[in-house]
């Protein structure tokens, strides 16, 4: 009796406490359930969209119905004319502007850092973090206005000083600088809030420790400062560089125009061109798809060497 | 004395560097500023001193032109009752449905790997924007106001801030006294967590709206109807094109009725682009000036954990 009684209590606890932890866990579910939606229309179902990576769409097949091509797509990607031209566009315009826009938010926040007065400090914050409200296309069309050959101010500095007015958006070797000056610009000052965020959080106890011993503030940003921020900056590296090949189409469809496609012909917007503007949807695709992988590569290579280097990782 | 007088003297090294610092920042700052400036100027200008370029430092002629030009644009203006109506019903949608999964992800359940690796995957894989064009046409998204409202409704990276923000700053302490109580995870989530959450809720309505407002891509790829478009895909037209007699200037002088009017209208347009980034980027500069001492913490504690 007892030995029959007793697992079937303990079953009875169990399938209650299964039922207490369902009847809890279900709620997790239905929250969580909006964002899985979401996740999975936006981000889930077009993966489901790159088999046409490998097919010949036709709308009027649909996406299963269209015939299999292989690595046609591919093929003709790589092997055509411009493929060199796209892929090196765009790894340099990456490739500068994380020179450029990597390190300068870590020295602006050091310089910021070095403020004594915490008015200044904070007056000087709410000033640089202003730029990053203004849209893409607000900062563009301030270049083309700023810079106008015949109406814009730059150009008129230029001529008063004798100079020759510059076609700004129209010259090929202007592209890059301008691309990476206005995002520095715009997000330089945003971008110093990590670091910021990481400086203020160290203990005030080193800095006092270091002014005892005669340390100048050199010496300090040196041997405090830098060593602080630079697991995060490793970190953020490595974020950057899953995106050499990634794409700013948004601003560089912008500041495309018909002068500068030589250098401003970027992967991004010509997939946007040709895929939307010309229905070439498959042959697209397919670019879309090799770009990506190689990000992903990218990504985590650089992320297995940090492991390797500096035990500095994402995962 | 002597103790007092090395307390406030700071080695020569160090006065040399602040001396310095002071100097970079000051131009740093005017670097900023300056192109703000010229911009606020030169919407308040006459057409002639702009594009002559005698508008460098103060208003010159004032004259307020180009912002009749602006609001008597009725595209503009509907355009601009658009963005606010996407900005605020896509940022409310948003920031509700990711809070609620943020904090599913602070608790235990059963699958919680699955679900964190399902979200993360998508920060480093994604099908790109063709997949994704034919995925929302085929779903019947196409050219719809509801895209523009839900789409990349959920930012992974926003939703990781926000669970490591609730995972640090509310303590697991008021969940289990909750759970004595008798609370389910959603009284729990309704009771305690939101009201606990208003840094992050700041944070996330900025991000969130900030990308929302000055987003131009979307629309371009998948509203059709003039009628639906946002405020910045139409300030595209007006402001990214080359300006040599070009559609942003037809786009003023449209409204206008005769030769004379014409001549008139492409003057006004000139003034007119400057006026419409005022129009646009005011209200969200003014609006992050005074909000910034509620969110810019939160952005700090986000992104030290995240």
């Amino acid at each position: 009796m007892q030995t029959k009684t007793a697992p079937a209590v303990k079953r009875g606890t169990w399938t209650q406490r299964f039922r207490r932890a369902f009847k809890n866990d279900w709620q997790i579910y239905l929250l969580l359930l909006p964002a899985m939606i979401m996740v999975f229309i936006f981000c889930y179902l077009p993966l489901y969209g790159i088999q046409i990576a490998f097919k010949d769409y036709k709308a009027v097949l649909g996406i299963t119905g269209s015939p299999w091509v292989g690595l046609k797509n591919f093929t003709d990607f790589f092997g055509a004319y411009y493929f060199k031209r796209l892929l090196s566009n765009t790894f340099l315009l990456n490739l500068y502007n994380l020179l450029w826009g990597f390190p300068i938010p870590i020295l602006l926040a050091i310089l910021l850092n070095q403020f004594e007065r915490e008015r200044f400090k904070k007056f000087t914050q709410t000033i640089i973090y202003v730029p990053h409200f203004i849209s893409t296309v607000v900062m563009a069309g301030m270049l083309y206005l700023f810079l106008s050959p015949t109406n814009g101010m730059v150009n008129h500095l230029i001529t008063s000083l004798g100079g020759e007015s510059i076609y700004f958006m129209v010259e090929p070797g202007w592209f890059r600088t301008l691309f990476i000056a206005t995002d520095i610009w715009q997000h330089a000052g945003w971008n110093t809030i990590l670091y910021i965020a990481t400086l203020t959080g160290i203990d005030p106890g080193l800095y006092e420790a270091a002014t005892i011993d005669g340390a100048s503030k050199l010496q300090k940003i040196l041997h405090i400062e830098i060593p602080h921020l630079l697991p995060i900056a490793v970190m953020m590296l490595i974020l950057n560089c899953g995106s050499l090949l990634a794409s700013n189409t948004d601003k560089a469809l912008l500041m495309q125009t018909s002068g500068n496609m030589a250098t401003s012909d970027i992967i991004g917007v010509y997939v946007y061109q040709m895929g939307l503007g010309k229905a070439q949807f498959s042959y697209t695709t397919a670019i879309g798809l090799s770009i990506n992988v190689i990000n992903f590569v990218t990504i985590m290579a650089v992320n297995w060497i940090s492991r390797k280097l500096s035990s500095t990782s994402l995962f | 004395m002597q103790t007092q007088k090395r307390k406030v003297q700071k080695p020569l090294g160090d006065r040399i560097f602040d001396i310095c610092n002071l100097i970079f920042w000051i131009i740093f700052l005017i670097i900023i500023i300056y192109p703000l400036w010229l911009i606020i100027i030169a919407s308040v200008s006459d057409p002639d001193a702009v594009i002559s370029g005698e508008v460098l430092l103060w208003p010159k002629d004032f004259s307020m032109m180009g912002y009749e030009a602006v609001f008597q644009h009725q595209e503009l203006l509907r355009s601009y009752a658009n963005s606010i109506f996407y900005t605020l019903a896509g940022t409310a949608l948003s920031v509700v449905v990711t809070l609620m999964a943020a904090y599913s992800l602070t608790r235990k359940f059963a699958g919680k790997a699955f679900v964190n690796m399902y979200f993360v995957f998508t920060m480093f894989f994604t099908g790109g924007l063709i997949p994704q064009f034919l995925m929302n046409r085929s779903l019947g998204l196409y050219n719809t106001v509801l895209l523009m409202i839900i789409i990349n409704c959920v930012s992974v990276w926003n939703l990781m801030v926000a669970r490591t923000y609730i995972s640090t700053n509310i303590p697991d302490d008021l969940y289990e006294a909750a759970m004595i109580d008798g609370a389910d995870h959603i009284t729990y989530f309704v009771k305690v967590v939101l009201p606990l959450s208003g840094m992050i809720v700041a944070v996330l309505c900025v991000y969130y709206g900030v990308s929302r407002w000055n987003d131009y891509f979307t629309a371009l790829v998948y509203i059709r109807d003039r009628t639906k478009l946002p405020l910045q895909t139409v300030l595209r037209e007006i402001l990214a094109t080359l300006t040599t007699s070009t559609s942003s200037d037809s786009f003023f002088s449209a409204y206008a009725d005769n030769i004379q009017g014409m001549t008139e209208a492409i003057r006004k347009a000139e003034v007119a682009k400057y006026c419409c980034i005022v129009v646009s980027t005011g209200p969200a500069v003014i609006l992050y000036v005074f909000m910034q001492k509620y969110f810019v913490k939160g952005v700090m504690i986000g992104s030290l954990k995240g």
